[in-house]
């Protein structure tokens, strides 16, 4: 089976049809992203262009099965499709955040929270994204 | 001191913005009601149904993740000068199987207006009124009443009507 996500003109995610694999095969059998297009556009009224294949088993540009990741991630309603870096992005988490084209993922603009110790662990501590602060915050899991 | 919204009504209205080459046919949208019409039926299927009840249901949910599924569609032709009376898509008998939202449809209408009733707590018999203009659609609950006015003297007016459950 393959996946292609239904975008808008402006880039983001509408929907995500399966299409059977010998639907999106060229005339020599073999996989062609275009075949698929023209053929969801034939049965789902929207433009070929406007529909990009997509990888189920793709997440934060890593396969799950550990082939080859295709398009960073697997296209979900709402996500904005990044055609100059051939990436699916989810939604940004905060507006300070920025892209990391290697893993696919919002990146805070100071990098990843710091690693919590194992007092902070048992003491059910975490960090979160103050944005107003531009600081990761340590709080309980519970607040 | 806290706040809480126990309930809220909306309106969600605008044009269908197709990409170009693929925009809603308005003489199948037509030629479907009256198909409809003449065999007394219901539902209006063809493939611009397909095109605008794709477009209400996925751009409610990415502009205001509203996930709306469909209940069931009609079409209606309104004569010059004619005036509905009340409508409502609720049966108050069966609110179980009842829809949440309308959607209205214009297709090729010309001085159309809907007005749509409402309560604000204790101010009882509000109302909306919208001019339902060609290619334009208004989404509204279900269990507000409605009542369509075509105004103009020289046409028909077609309005495509298709009712919603909130998933």
């Amino acid at each position: 089976m393959a996946h292609f996500a239904k975008i808008s003109e402006e880039n983001i995610v509408l929907s995500v049809m399966v299409v059977d694999n010998k639907d999106t095969l060229n005339a020599d059998g073999v996989e062609d992203e275009s075949v698929g297009q023209q053929y969801l556009e034939t049965h789902c009224n929207w433009p070929a262009h406007l529909w990009i294949k997509t990888s189920w088993s793709t997440f934060e540009n890593t396969h799950i099965n550990g082939g080859t990741p295709f398009r960073g991630n697997y296209a979900g309603v709402g996500n904005t499709w990044d055609s100059d870096n051939q990436i699916f992005w989810k939604t940004k988490p905060y507006p300070s955040w920025v892209k990391n084209n290697t893993t696919a993922t919002w990146n805070s603009p100071i990098g990843d929270a710091p690693a919590l110790t194992a007092e902070e662990i048992a003491a059910q501590k975490h960090y979160a994204w103050n944005e107003a602060n531009q600081s990761w915050d340590l709080t309980n899991i519970n607040t | 001191m806290l706040k809480k919204v126990l309930s809220e009504q909306f309106i969600i209205y605008g044009d269908v913005s197709m990409p170009k080459g693929f925009e809603i046919n308005s003489l199948e949208l037509i030629k479907s009601i009256f198909e409809s019409l003449y065999h007394e039926k219901d539902n209006s299927f063809c493939k611009d149904w397909s095109k605008l009840d794709s477009y209400a249901r996925e751009f409610s949910k990415i502009k205001y993740d509203i996930c709306l599924e469909t209940i069931n569609t009609w079409g209606n032709i309104y004569i010059p000068n004619e005036k509905t009376g009340s409508l409502i898509n609720v049966d108050y008998m069966n609110l179980k199987n009842s829809p949440d939202f309308t959607l209205l449809y214009g297709i090729n209408t010309k001085d159309c207006f809907v007005k749509i009733h409402y309560d604000d707590n204790r101010c009882k018999g509000r109302s909306f009124d919208i001019e339902l203009k060609h290619n334009m659609f208004i989404i509204f609950p279900s269990t507000n009443i409605y009542s369509i006015d075509n105004n103009q003297k020289d046409s028909l007016n077609f309005i495509q009507t298709i009712t919603y459950e909130l998933k």
